[in-house]
């Protein structure tokens, strides 16, 4: 990390580069804030709730880690993961098409206006008791949830980035006789791609704190699950421990994995704007 | 373009009245209605336990009317609704209170900012079932653990929004407001105030849907009447009509709410900066609760 940070100054001295000091700014700022949370924490814990009703962050972190070590962490994460990802194959698979519709008929655009409106304002307990109602306990439900919440953002993304493809383009490939499918292959799809990805971020949050809902009512492994679990049992420790776990690792997922995606498939419009 | 449907030229024959009524925005939204009661039918034909449309419908216009349910059950529509709007009024209430405080805070000064800031993430971040859990097992049945799960669960989302717009007042605003002595008062009125009116009115918007979510959380397993214990005790009694009838009227009363006067407000708090937004992207921006969440 030195080599690429720190540059060599005017007179040969050590200077850390622009870049370099706006990184360590920002693993303080990161530290200060963990730092400021665990300092919220105790003191509430201490002085207002008592360590029954919430217990203080080193229990929480000792059941943390014990859950990692035992293998639990490994066994209900990937379940919930992969719920995940299905549920978002899931979305693009039919918020693709419903986009285009949307974003190249007015007809269309109308039929389904109403109900993307209206999807990101229904109540996630719905999705979870529907799916229980419907399906039964099955890996089912929180697929199928994540992929009716994240649809709609998908879809209406998808018409967005088809508003915003270059029409100059389609006319040009349009003049020169392209076929229909080699357009749409060359000219559309690497244009909406990262419009749809960038829905499947927005709806990320919403998404997951529907699949644990799905997961505490009819799941029968999973995070949500075990959030259940511990409810039943009435460990505040350990529900406090499952769901920190869980919160923890999905803002790293956002934060580094989906966030890099998205500058990457983005990186064609910073260059434009550059 | 309504007028246009509105006054048909004389010599078109009724078939090509047909077509361009077929073609009307006004069709496609029936018929997007059509799709969905069918759709329902469908789902309800493949698992029987599931109820119809007719079967639901039939159950809410007893429920709706307060006629008997077969039996000593008698229907409820009012009273459920009557208990759940002032917990629900009050959490979001103490929820934009604090959540403006703390936005003003956090959005003031850079400590503040540092400290509270990664705190404010993982409240945005934690579930609702999470405070629907937590407080009853702090605080029992009743209305208190109701409350404050939707005050826990909505707050964080206006924080966030009231951070944002005070952040988003330019610097130079900022800068020049301070060279040039402008006094508190006046900087408040031309300048803060503008700014985050728009931001907090979307965040009330978040903090109404997330809420609402959160009430009916709460009430399924921390109270004895309500909109959300309603439609849990046809649950429990394995009516599941009932149920879906519930979650009709739930949907209804929140997505009336957020398209009659929420998204109105908003759009007209925000009209200073979305003017020249087309209409597909002034749609983007109004689905997106989840944004501030991420």
């Amino acid at each position: 990390m030195s080599s690429t940070t720190v540059e060599r100054g005017p007179r040969g001295s050590a200077h850390l580069s622009i870049a370099g000091r706006r990184r360590v700014r920002g693993v303080a700022g990161l530290l200060i804030g963990v730092g400021g949370l665990l300092l919220v924490w105790t003191l509430l814990s201490e002085f207002v709730f008592g360590e029954f009703l919430l217990p203080p962050p080193l229990e929480i972190g000792q059941i943390m880690w014990e859950i990692v070590r035992s293998g639990a962490f490994i066994e209900h994460f990937v379940p919930t993961i992969l719920r995940l990802g299905y549920g978002f194959a899931l979305a693009l698979l039919i918020g693709f098409p419903v986009g285009y519709l949307m974003g190249t008929s007015r007809w269309w655009r109308a039929f389904f206006h109403d109900m993307v409106m209206v999807a990101g304002s229904i109540p996630g307990i719905t999705y979870a008791v529907m799916a229980l109602v419907i399906l039964g306990i099955s890996i089912f439900g929180p697929v199928i949830s994540v992929g009716l919440v994240a649809m709609p953002y998908v879809a209406i993304n998808v018409a967005e980035g088809l508003d915003s493809v270059d029409r100059r383009l389609v006319q040009m490939s349009d003049a020169f006789r392209r076929q229909r499918s080699s357009v749409v292959r060359h000219v559309l799809i690497p244009s909406v791609a990262p419009f749809a990805f960038a829905g499947v971020r927005l709806s990320f949050a919403l998404a997951w704190k529907v699949e644990q809902l799905t997961e505490v009512f009819g799941g029968s492994s999973g995070v949500g699950f075990q959030i259940r679990r511990e409810f039943e049992d009435f460990s505040i420790p350990g529900m406090l421990a499952w769901v920190l776990l869980f919160i923890v690792f999905m803002i790293l997922l956002e934060r580094f994995v989906l966030a890099r995606l998205e500058r990457y498939l983005f990186r064609w419009r910073l260059e434009d704007k550059a | 373009m309504s007028r246009a449907i509105a006054a048909p030229s004389t010599s078109e024959g009724p078939l090509a009245v047909l077509a361009r009524f077929l073609r009307s925005d006004g069709f496609a939204r029936l018929a997007s209605y059509l799709f969905l009661v069918v759709l329902w039918q469908l789902v309800s034909l493949y698992e029987d336990r599931f109820p119809g449309p007719a079967e639901t419908f039939g159950f809410l216009w007893i429920e709706v009317t307060g006629g008997a349910h077969g039996g000593v059950v008698r229907g409820q529509f009012l009273e459920p609704f009557a208990a759940t709007l002032p917990r629900f009024a009050l959490g979001i209430a103490i929820s934009m209170a604090l959540g403006v405080v703390t936005g003003v805070v956090i959005g003031g000064s850079r400590l503040a900012e540092a400290l509270l800031k990664d705190t404010l993430l993982v409240l945005v971040a934690l579930p609702a079932i999470i405070w629907a859990f937590l407080t009853q097992m702090w605080l029992g049945l009743g209305d208190d653990a109701v409350v404050i799960t939707t005050f826990l669960s909505a707050f964080p989302f206006v924080a966030v929004n009231v951070v944002q717009g005070i952040q988003a007042i330019p610097r130079d605003l900022r800068r020049m407001s301070g060279a040039f002595h402008v006094p508190l008062y006046r900087r408040l009125r031309h300048m803060q105030i503008p700014a985050v009116t728009g931001y907090l009115f979307a965040g009330f918007r978040f903090a109404v849907i997330i809420g609402w979510n959160a009430v009916l959380l709460a009430e399924w397993f921390s109270a004895s009447e309500g909109v959300g214990w309603r439609s849990r005790y046809w649950y429990d009694a394995n009516r599941y009509k009932g149920f879906v009838g519930w979650v009709i009227l739930f949907i209804a009363f929140i997505v009336l709410l957020d398209r009659l006067v929420l998204v109105r407000l908003q759009r007209r708090a925000f009209r200073w900066r979305d003017a020249q937004l087309s209409a597909t992207e002034r749609q983007a921006e109004e689905i997106d609760v989840g944004i501030t969440g991420a």
